[in-house]
This record gives structure tokens, sequence and C-alpha cells, in this order.
């Protein structure tokens, strides 16, 4: 039986060399071995993509890479899953993840999504094209902590002010995130939104930060 | 000096007495439309009232060059078989289906494809522009480039994935989107085109390495520009910095870049390459929601960098005000005033 750094270190690298069969065959290992699930997420998978984030935001890793390495983590994932205790998948908070009304780029949206899960939030994706009243819904449904919205277009980035509108006239204690290509921190700030990233690596950090913000107001 | 004689003597790299302004990608302009009365949908689908709006972009924007073929960069891929989301005044035609998700088995470049589409309608319009401008002004066409008309007919994720994965798909797919681009701009140019500007943003540094870029995107704009016979240039946005001595190597005339990439580096780049710069005035963060002093500035500080061609860094959001986009044409004529006044040019 390999020792369970070693196990881990095989998730890790699988993951950053985006390997969906060595992931998934570290993922028997690590079961096999009799060893906590959650440890391989967190310490194998998990780490995995920190470095792929970091990779990315270094620029040694682009898209084509971020998408393969996330593949070779879903495999892990799946692997693990079904072994976790239902108490040991506790989360930071929730969010609402969308591209704004008019806009169907959802690449980075998809990217930013997969960043926060691993991070540990809770995402309700309602993929792209998102009419206010769907993010209104879902915000009566759930008990968000976030709202994340994107655009590609500057066309479509208008959307944004009135959905942060509306957001903070129904959900005062909501906060919402922006991002994607043509919106930079001023814009952000212009339409009131609470956090921005300027990078799917930088999402998670400013999810949090947001989060302990919104809730200390 | 004519407009038309400014712009190609520009861009053979000769003298000229002006840098020359204008806009060498969308100028779908709400403003635009309302004040020369071609509004879309109509403007984007009727060949009088595509013209119209092209000539609005001299006469009331005070552009030195005209464009044709549309207001968006869709028209091939919906040749090839996507279908667009429904346009609005001031929402541009979008891709709404990638019909070759699944397979790209069937995909090719159609025998018809220039009767299909808007492309009969880009005809008439060419003639009509024609008609306006003599000789006086250069038209440029313009689409989508191989890259991003490839990911619009599969998905961009699938695209992306496939560059790293799946080689022949990727192949496969550029061949066919480099053909019927071939078809285009040849049509363009028979048509009465001066130059040809292909956009090509899903290949740029936001998405794909140099590596890739190099490796994928290179030889197929360059098999592009061999095959076909006028000057070309290269739209690329975002970040385009380490990609620009690849695309310069393509035998490409020119680059158009927005404000995320060093303009100063991607002139001295370009120019040692005998390639022109396009550029880059910021479209989303000024010439939308900027004053008309930041876009003065902008406009200027380009200039004083050295530009080539006086341009916004990417389409013009329909939503930007009118008299920001006159900036461009102001700071142009000021610098040279300016110039010839021998006061110095930042005052």
């Amino acid at each position: 039986m390999l020792p369970l750094e070693e196990i881990l270190k095989k998730l890790h690298d699988a993951v950053v060399g985006f390997d969906e069969a060595g992931a998934a065959q570290a993922a028997r290992l690590l079961i096999e071995g009799g060893y906590d699930p959650l440890e391989g997420i967190m310490h194998g998978l998990s780490t995995g993509m920190d470095t792929v984030g970091a990779l990315f935001k270094q620029q040694e890793y682009f898209v084509p890479e971020v998408l393969l390495c996330a593949e070779a983590m879903n495999a892990g994932m799946e692997v693990l899953r079904p072994h976790l205790q239902a108490s040991s998948t506790r989360t930071l908070g929730t969010i609402i993840l969308g591209t704004v009304q008019g806009d169907v780029h959802d690449i980075g949206k998809n990217i930013v999504k997969m960043m926060l899960e691993i991070g540990g939030f809770d995402v309700h994706d309602l993929g792209n094209n998102v009419p206010h009243k769907r993010f209104a819904e879902e915000l009566a449904r759930t008990d968000a902590d976030l709202v994340g919205v994107s655009a590609m277009m500057t066309t479509t980035m208008m959307g944004m002010r009135s959905l942060i509108g509306m957001v903070k006239e129904t959900k005062p204690h909501v906060g919402v995130l922006i991002g994607g290509a043509p919106v930079t921190r001023e814009i952000a700030k212009m339409f009131n939104a609470d956090g921005y990233a300027d990078s799917a690596a930088d999402v998670v950090g400013e999810a949090k930060r947001v989060m302990a913000a919104v809730k200390s107001a | 000096m004519k407009p038309k004689e400014r712009f190609l003597r520009r861009l053979k790299g000769q003298d000229v007495d002006k840098v020359p302004a204008g806009c060498t990608t969308a100028y779908g302009v709400v403003d635009l439309m309302k004040r020369c009365g071609c509004e879309r949908p109509l403007a984007d689908v009727d060949p009088a009232c595509m013209a119209g709006l092209s000539m609005a972009g001299h006469t009331i924007a005070g552009f030195d060059w005209v464009k044709a073929m549309g207001w968006d960069i869709t028209a091939v891929s919906e040749a090839l078989g996507c279908t667009l989301g429904e346009p609005a005044i001031d929402s541009q035609y979008y891709i709404a289906s990638h019909p070759f998700a699944q397979s790209i088995e069937n995909l090719e470049c159609p025998r018809d494809l220039l009767s299909r589409g808007r492309f009969p309608a880009y005809r008439e319009q060419f003639r009509l522009l024609k008609e306006k401008v003599g000789n006086d002004l250069v038209i440029f066409g313009m689409s989508e480039g191989p890259f991003t008309c490839a990911a619009n007919l599969v998905g961009t994720d699938r695209m992306m994935r496939a560059t790293i994965k799946e080689p022949t798909f990727v192949e496969k797919a550029l061949d066919v989107t480099a053909e019927a681009l071939i078809q285009v701009i040849r049509f363009a140019f028979s048509n009465g085109a001066d130059y040809f500007c292909m956009a090509d943003p899903t290949s740029g540094g936001d998405l794909l390495s140099p590596k890739s870029w190099e490796r994928i995107v290179s030889p197929v704009i360059r098999r592009i520009v061999n095959a076909v016979d006028g000057p070309i240039v290269l739209h690329i946005c975002g970040n385009i910095d380490k990609i620009i001595p690849s695309m310069c190597e393509t035998g490409i005339v020119g680059i158009s870049l927005e404000e995320k990439t060093d303009l100063k580096a991607a002139i001295e780049t370009a120019r040692a390459r005998g390639v022109r710069v396009f550029g880059n005035v910021a479209a989303a963060s000024t010439l939308f929601m900027g004053t008309e002093e930041d876009c003065y500035r902008e406009a200027m500080a380009a200039l004083e960098s050295g530009v080539d061609f006086l341009a916004p860094g990417c389409g013009i959001a329909p939503n930007s005000p009118l008299e920001n986009v006159l900036q461009l044409r102001r700071a142009r004529d000021d610098f040279h005033q300016d110039k010839q006044a021998g006061r110095p040019e930042s005052s």
C-alpha cells in the first residue's frame, strides 16, 4: 500500500498534467488504501487545481490546458465522491452564477464555476444568456450569499448594472461579483458591484473577501 | 491628399500629410444609426441601409475610410451553418448554435457559400458604396477569422480542448474555415474592397497560448493571405503582446489591437517587419464609458506613440456616444495642427 503523501502527489500531478486516467487511478488507490476521500479532494485534486490556477495566472497555462486539467480533476472526483461522508461536504457559501442576458460566451464563466467549486463554494450555475428574472427566481428560491455575473461584450455589459440594482433592491445582504473581458475594476465600482476579479485565478479570494464584507455589514 | 491616397500610402509605409483616422472594426453605433436614418435590423441586411450606415461613418463620424459587410463578425459562420440570435438596434447578431459540436464529419465549405446568408446583400452594398465613394475613400471588408469561425461551428470549449488532444479535428475544422475565408476575401476584393480585416478574437492571448497560436493559427492565416490578392489586416482583442511577432510573419500588412496590448512595443515589432499598426482607443472603458476628454486624451496618446492608423481598439459598442467617437478625428486634426505650429504634441 502506498503512503498517503505519495497518493496525494499522484492526484496533484495527474490534475496538473491533465491525465484523466491517472487521476482516476490515483483516486482508486486512495480508496483501496482506506484513506479519507476528503483528504484526496482537499490535498490532492484541489491543490492540483491551485497549481493550475497559479500556472494560469503566470500565463504558463491557458484556457485549453485549464479545461483539460478540470477534466482530470473531475475524473478523480467521480471516483472519490461516492465514498464521502455527507457531513464532510460543508461549503463556504452559496453563489448563483450566470452570464448576463444577451451574452452567450460562457467559457470564462465555466472556469470561474470550477474554481469556486474547488474553493469550497456551492455553485448554482444558471448558464449563459440568463434573464434578470431567472436570477431573481433563484435568489428567492435559495439562501445564496453571492451572485456572480459575467459579460464578454461591451454590448451586454450594461445589463449587469440593472441586474446589480435588482439584487441590491431585493436582497441587500447578497454580494455581487462581476467579471469578463470588457469589465474593469472601475466599471465594477461604477455599477455598484461588491467584487471584481480580473482573472478566474483570483475569483475564490475575491468571493471570500466579499462574503466577509457583506456578512459584517 | 485625398483620404484614399493617404490611406494607401500609409499602408505601404510611405509619407503622408496626416495619420488616417477611422475604424477598422465594426461601427454599428446607435447614435450614428439615428442620425443617418439607417438603423438595425435593416442596417444588417438591407444593402442600401447598410451602405447608408457605412457612409455615415465618414460623413458624420469623420472616419477617413468606410466599412462594408455588416456590423458583426458572424457572417461566415452563418453561411457555414450557425444559427444567429436576433439583433436589436443596440445589439448585434450573435452565434446562437454550434451545429458541429457533436461531429465535424459533415462540415464542408459549400459551393454556394457566397449565395448564402448575407453575402448577396454584401455584394449589392459594395456596388452602392463604390458608386458613392468613387476613388476618394478606401472601402474595407471584414469577417471573423478562421479560428473564431471554427470555434463558432464546433463550440469554443470543444475547440479549446481539441487544440491539445485532437489535432486532426482542429486541422479539419480550420481547413474548412480557411477555404471559406479565401472565398469570402476574394469576393470582397473582386467587389471593390481595398483591404480586408479578419477579426480572430477567439485565438487571442486570453485564450490560446502563444505557442498554440504559432503552431495552429499562424499557418492558417499564412495560407489565407497567400491565396488572396489584396492586403489583409488582422485584428485580435485582448493582450496580444506575445503573438505580435508571429502575427507579423504571416504576410499580413497590418495588425489591429486594443489597449491591453503594449502599443509602443507593438509598433516597434511590427515596423521592423514592414507591418502597420491600427489602434488603440479603448472601446469599452473609453469610447463607451468614458468622457469626451478621455477619448481625446487616449487618441492623442496613440498618435504620440506613433500609431500608423488611429482607430478604436475593438468594435465600437452600439451605445457609445457619437461625441466620444468624434474625438478620434478631433485629436488627429489637432495633433497635426500642433505639429505644423511647432507646439509640443502633448499640449
